[in-house]
């Protein structure tokens, strides 16, 4: 199916077409990262619907769009968005690989402190992983942790 | 978008009339479902969600594609576990944010903990 030209198009609007239109995608890409290391690892999981959006392309903007929108809640002042219109003017992105759209939503969804330097230090503190790889129960999740025995390619 | 109608009220021809912002600022601007009770969670489904986070036991988060305009919106969260007696309920778990929301399962013991069927609705101003 052929993406409508959204260009101006409210980001709400487009995500309804989306839901509408798209038949959700359930990936089995899995993000592990560790931001505090005092804390177990965290798992980031894709949603189905917004990965059918990325796979479509057309529908998502560019992710430095998010980034702009996080600096400007990071100010100690801040009460509301002003500038919620790069979601909505902003030319969508085109359409993404599925591995694309994984490093598209850790650059989204994961803190950049981790992303930016995850394998600068002794061990990796972020690995895109599948979920079969993942323990299979929920029992010690809060032990979590990536091993330090990883090797991963950069 | 093709199929657009403008209209400020919508008229019923016995039940009266209702304004259209009625129904632009009432909807809710965010829903998902979600299991949580093996493995790593997974989305069921959803609308303005672009993935959620496994924190920990019975915590969890999710990230908006359309971002609220301020961190006052409102949300509707409750779950369920299958095949037990626990009652899960969840709360906020940190002070909200225009893009995400945390939040934790508990039972009934007040205990943080994983359910089967979560959902979460939220309502509010998008950016």
């Amino acid at each position: 199916m052929q993406t409508p030209d959204f260009k101006g198009t409210h980001l709400f609007d487009r995500l309804c077409w989306a839901k509408e239109n798209l038949d959700g995608v359930q990936s089995d890409y899995r993000v592990v990262y560790e931001d505090s290391i005092d804390e177990c690892a965290k798992i980031l999981v894709p949603d189905p619907n917004w990965m059918a959006c990325a796979l479509q392309g057309g529908i998502l903007p560019p992710v430095w769009v998010y980034h702009e929108l996080a600096k400007d809640e990071a100010q100690p002042d801040f009460k509301k968005h002003t500038r919620g219109y790069l979601l909505h003017q902003t030319e969508p992105v085109g359409a993404m690989t599925e591995e694309e759209a994984i490093e598209y939503l850790i650059m989204k969804d994961c803190p950049e402190s981790v992303w930016k330097t995850y394998n600068e230090g002794n061990r990796p503190t972020m690995v895109i992983c599948k979920k079969q790889q993942l323990p299979q129960t929920r029992e010690w999740r809060n032990a979590w942790k990536i091993s330090e025995e990883l090797n991963i390619a950069a | 978008m093709a199929g657009k109608i403008v209209a400020d009220t919508l008229e019923h021809s016995t039940a009266g009339s209702i304004a259209t912002n009625y129904v632009v600022e009432g909807s809710a601007k965010a829903w998902a479902r979600y299991n949580a009770s093996t493995g790593t969670p997974s989305v069921n489904d959803s609308l303005n969600v672009a993935s959620m986070s496994d924190v920990a036991t019975g915590k969890h988060s999710y990230s908006f594609s359309s971002s609220f305009e301020n961190a006052n919106y409102a949300f509707t969260i409750g779950g369920s576990n299958v095949g037990t007696d626990s009652r899960l309920l969840l709360n906020n778990a940190n002070a909200p944010a225009t893009g995400s929301f945390q939040f934790v399962t508990i039972n009934g013991s007040s205990a943080a903990t994983d359910g089967t069927h979560n959902a979460t609705v939220f309502h509010g101003d998008l950016a």
